[in-house]
Formats: C-alpha cells, sequence, structure tokens
C-alpha cells in the first residue's frame, strides 16, 4: 500500500488474491496467505521461524501481513523510498554508498547497499525450506537475486507467479536472534538465524545483504561502507550467542 | 488516483450498523471511515502503517485502517473508538490521565480493548508486546501502561 501512494509501485488493477493464496499450517507446509501473528504463536512450527515472526514488525502489521507478504517486501532504503533515481531504480549511482547509511549492508553491497529486511526470511533459509509457487518448486534462496547491473531485480518470481505454500524441513534445533534500534518494533539492524538438522548447522542473516545471506565463509570477509562497520560486530557476537544457544539446547 | 475509477456500491458494517457507500478502488478504510461515514475518531497519522494512531478492529483484530483497502473488509465487522465509547478502557485512561495531546489515544485504547478481551490481566510483558505498534510522541507510555494494568478497578 504505501507503495502505491508514494508512486513506486504503480498498478491499473487491483487484485485480491486471498481466495487462491492458502492460509494456515499443514503439517510441514504453511499457506502462504498465513499471518506472521498465526505464526507466532503456532507451537508446532520451528523456533526459528516462530521467533522471527514474534520480533517482526508490529502487532497490527503482524495481524495483517502474510507470510508470502514478509518475504516479498521491498528494501527500506531510504534513497529508493524517497525516489531518488538509484541504480535499483535503473539510475547509475548508489546514493547510499556516498551517503547515508549506518543501516544498509556489509556483504555484497557493490552494487547496490541496500540491506534485506525480513526476519522471516533469513530464518527460512536457516531451515532451507522449499517454496511452491503456482508454477514451480525452489529452495528460498532461489527467490531472491542479487540486482547486478544488467539484471536489477532483487526477487526471481515472475508476472504472474504467485508464493502459494512453504515447506520446512525437520530441524532439531533453531534460534533468531536479532539487534534492532529499539526493543520492539524496529527492522533489523542484523538478524542471526540458525538452525541445526542431522548434525548440519546453516546460519543465515538478515539486515547485512541485499538479499538474505546465507553464511558460507567468514564473516570477516565483510566489506562494510565507512559507517557501518558496527554491524560486523554486532554479527559477530549474534551469531556465537546463536551457536551456543544450539549447543546449549541438545 | 485516477478519478475515472469505477466506485462500485460497497456495504460495510461498522460498529454495529450497515453502512452503503460508492468508494474508488483504492480507497482506504481510514479514508473510507472518516471521510465518507463521518467517523472521524479514527485518527491518520503517519498513513504509512507504522505508528498505529489508525488502529480499528476487523473482527475483533486491531488492523492499520490507513493502508487497508476498504474493498478488502466488505464482509468483516469492523469496530473502531466511537464503537467503544462505553468500554470501561476508555475510563481507565482517563482515570489514569493516559495522554496529553490524544491523538494517538483512540487508537491506543482499540489495541488496549483488543489486548484486555484475549487477555484480562495482561502482564507488563504482555502489554509491552500487544502496544508495540502504538506510537505516542508525547511519551505518555508509563501511564497507558497503567491504565491497561488497572483497567477494571
Ligand atoms: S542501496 Fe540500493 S536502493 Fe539504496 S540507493 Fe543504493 S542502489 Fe538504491
Ligand atoms: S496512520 Fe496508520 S499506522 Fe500511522
Ligand atoms: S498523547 Fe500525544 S501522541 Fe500520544
Amino acid at each position: 500500500m504505501p507503495l502505491l501512494r508514494s508512486g513506486i509501485v504503480r498498478a491499473e488493477t487491483l487484485v485480491d488474491i486471498r481466495g487462491v493464496v492458502p492460509r494456515g499450517i499443514d503439517g510441514a507446509s504453511i499457506g502462504a496467505g498465513t499471518t506472521l501473528a498465526e505464526l507466532e504463536c503456532a507451537p508446532q512450527i520451528p523456533d526459528v521461524l516462530r521467533e522471527a515472526c514474534r520480533l517482526a514488525a508490529s502487532p497490527q502489521l503482524r495481524n495483517m501481513g502474510s507470510l508470502g507478504g514478509n518475504l516479498l517486501q521491498s528494501t527500506r532504503c531510504w534513497y529508493w523510498r524517497l525516489k531518488w533515481p538509484c541504480r535499483l531504480h535503473g539510475g547509475d549511482e548508489c546514493f547510499a554508498h556516498e551517503g547515508e547509511h549506518r543501516e544498509h549492508a556489509i556483504f555484497e553491497n557493490g552494487f547496490c547497499a541496500s540491506a534485506h529486511p525480513s526476519d522471516v526470511a533469513a530464518a527460512l533459509v536457516a531451515l532451507d525450506a522449499t517454496l511452491h509457487t503456482n508454477r514451480r518448486e525452489l529452495p528460498v534462496s532461489d527467490l531472491y537475486h542479487l540486482p547486478r547491473a544488467d539484471d536489477r531485480r532483487t526477487t526471481t518470481l515472475e508476472p504472474g507467479e504467485l508464493l502459494l505454500s512453504v515447506e520446512l524441513p525437520p530441524a532439531e534445533r533453531s534460534v533468531y536472534l536479532k539487534a534492532m534500534e529499539r526493543k520492539l518494533w524496529a527492522f533489523p539492524l542484523v538478524g542471526v538465524a540458525a538452525a541445526r538438522t542431522g548434525g548440519v548447522t546453516r546460519v543465515a542473516l538478515a539486515g547485512v545483504a541485499p538479499v538474505p545471506f546465507l553464511l558460507q565463509g567468514s564473516l570477516e570477509d565483510a566489506t562494510p561502507l565507512p559507517r557501518n562497520a558496527y554491524k560486523v560486530d554486532v554479527a559477530r557476537a549474534l551469531v556465537k550467542r546463536a551457536l551456543a544457544a544450539l549447543e546449549e539446547s541438545t | 488516483m485516477p478519478t475515472s475509477r469505477r466506485s462500485p456500491l460497497l456495504r460495510l458494517e461498522v460498529n454495529d450498523h450497515v453502512y452503503e457507500l460508492h468508494a474508488e478502488v483504492g480507497t482506504t478504510l481510514a479514508e473510507a471511515l472518516r471521510d465518507d461515514l463521518a467517523l472521524t475518531g479514527t485518527k491518520v497519522a503517519c498513513a504509512e502503517g507504522h505508528c498505529g494512531s489508525c488502529t480499528v478492529l476487523v473482527d475483533g483484530v486491531p488492523t492499520l485502517s490507513c493502508i487497508t483497502l476498504v474493498h478488502s473488509v466488505a464482509d468483516a465487522k469492523v469496530t473502531t473508538i466511537e464503537g467503544l465509547r462505553d468500554h470501561q478502557m476508555v475510563h481507565a485512561f482517563v482515570r489514569e490521565d493516559a495522554l496529553q495531546c490524544g491523538f494517538c489515544t483512540p487508537g491506543q485504547i482499540v489495541s488496549a480493548v483488543a489486548l484486555v478481551g484475549a487477555t484480562p490481566k495482561p502482564s507488563t510483558d504482555e502489554i509491552r508486546h500487544a502496544m508495540a505498534g502504538n506510537l505516542c510522541r508525547c511519551g505518555a507510555y508509563p501511564k497507558i501502561e497503567e491504565a491497561i494494568r488497572t483497567w477494571q478497578d
């Protein structure tokens, strides 16, 4: 809605998709129309996902916002929201690089330094969940596309393609930790999702790259901008705590 | 929004009263309540889903009317602050002096009513979790919390 109002998104026709997108939890499958509020108090889903939902947005937004909508939210980059003609809008400059970027990305930030805002996406990447659309089945990470000069899309969803459901593999232990500007109702400065399945631990971060970031290398490989190196310290601390929490709960 | 948009007749149930109105597609619930139905108790501050001042209940659930399309709630029951005028929560806010300018108050009361409907005696943590989406620029939070804690007194 705000993007329509501000003219960043234009629409000739508005379609109510609530009739075709499933809502509710059915075993390991979650309808993309399920609200974050419904997930926040669902005892049967992994801790990492429930906690990511509980710490996301505000109570009213969790009542209104769906899982699918949350995964597809646009960047919070203020230049983009204010319609500065930046690279993500098709221009040839990233204003965040030289300008205000304390909330921006510390990884993969050379072309566009926007920070992916979805707690839930990080949780699902850590869980290695599978998405079902009306056309295909894909790992959650494949929904996202790192914008670059010749292809500036941030997701791989095609026109007419709808997210329908998310399939969760079993997780033995999982946890979500989030650093925010204030204690509640804020986007993640850094969010750390960790899940262990069959002896393999996957860690994914929100708020550190233009897409949800699966940690494969070292945090020391980060490329922070002049005024957001603090995020590397925060990520280091949260990853350490998350891994310790997985150990403890054994 | 172009003015040529068709505006189908819409049936809207607010505070147990059924209204019929013509609203262009793209009209928000807040606009319909305030401009078409003259229910101006619902306040719009940010108009983009951040502050909570426009909170109403849709089928009992706290919802931001500024980013809800009115056509999407045609089958629902909407409750605004006007529909809660006799609720004890209103008296609790007055008694505890839980406001300064009062602009956020209708939204605060709507969220608080939903909270105590589900949890009649909420703990401090429950109050803070449920009220996190209602910002108060006057900083009346301690008294708002107190009003909710003591609403049945
Ligand atoms: S970070 Fe991305 S969205 Fe923000 S100004 Fe740079 S190119 Fe645009
Ligand atoms: S006016 Fe609706 S959230 Fe601020
Ligand atoms: S009393 Fe003024 S904004 Fe809350």
